[in-house]
């Protein structure tokens, strides 16, 4: 399993995204180390498709998708299970990736 | 480095998104001013969203709350006049959102980010500046509420236990 975690060092909610990803791997018994990116420019944006800091990519897959947001440098905005809007995906939401990304594994597909 | 404790408030003329014009004299009956840099689109403005407006509503007869956005709207959109007025109305505002169009304002109070708080007593002297509270992901673990505080502080002529706290959230979106 690849996974990345691509980030924009002037939000400041990546440290503590790397580690609720961390754990959510550690919860879904998935032992892969993270491959941290630093988007720096706009052009490095546009390149990586960053849409927001942080975006997170398991096997090449958005956690989150939101197609209409442009590239660019700033933080994103994740809806909660509750409803709340945070700069943070849930653990809820990470472990229900991971588990999507194993089960597209397990199928082959 | 923004405005340093005790530096007087920086006046200013903004548009609002209730159609008027605002300046420092149009929140002079209030003892206290709570003016903070505020935007649209980023999350730790929605994330605090709510809780500014119910400390707003708390204190809104002795307290004069002042939102402002500085955000180049050409790189985000979603920080427009108009995205302004949708979401002021969406989440019923109680206090003014003006629109820094110029950024001379951030650039005044040497703002960095969104949100980021200013507290300002009678005379209009700064008295605390920073974030809104020590959580910004769970309101029911907040265990100091700096603004609230700087406010009853003031309210009571005393001076805020917090002075100074790094602001946390998004940085303003300054014009290229």
């Amino acid at each position: 399993m690849r996974v990345e975690l691509l980030y924009y060092p002037e939000c400041p909610s990546h440290e503590r995204a790397l580690e609720r990803l961390q754990e959510a791997l550690q919860a879904e018994g998935v032992d892969t180390p993270v491959e941290v990116i630093r988007i720096d420019t706009q052009a490095e944006a546009e390149a990586h498709r960053f849409v927001g800091s942080p975006t997170i990519r398991i096997n090449g897959v958005e956690i989150d998708p939101q197609p209409q947001l442009p590239y660019r440098l700033t933080c994103r905005t994740f809806v909660h299970e509750d409803g709340r809007l945070s700069p943070l995906p849930s653990l809820t939401m990470l472990r229900r990736a991971i588990r999507q990304a194993k089960e597209v594994s397990n199928d082959g597909t | 480095m923004a405005l340093e404790i005790g530096h007087s408030a920086y006046d200013f003329s903004l548009p609002g998104v209730d159609g008027k014009t605002y300046s420092l004299k149009d929140f002079a009956d209030k003892p206290v001013l709570v003016l903070f840099f505020w935007c649209n689109h980023c999350p730790y403005v929605k994330a605090y969203e709510d809780r500014v407006i119910a400390l707003a509503k708390e204190f809104g007869d002795r307290v004069a709350f002042v939102a402002i956005n500085s955000n180049d709207p050409t790189q985000y959109p979603e920080d427009s006049f108009e995205k302004m007025k949708e979401r002021a109305q969406e989440k019923g505002y109680p206090f003014p959102y003006l629109f820094d169009e110029t950024q001379s304002v951030a650039r005044a109070y040497q703002a960095t980010r969104t949100p980021e708080f200013f507290v300002f007593d009678e005379e209009r002297e700064l008295k605390y500046h920073g974030r809104f509270d020590d959580n910004w992901e769970h309101p029911d673990q907040v265990k100091q509420e700096f603004v609230r505080d700087a406010i009853i502080a003031l309210l009571n002529n005393e001076v805020p236990h917090y002075s100074q706290t790094p602001p946390i959230g998004c940085t303003i979106k300054w014009k290229v």
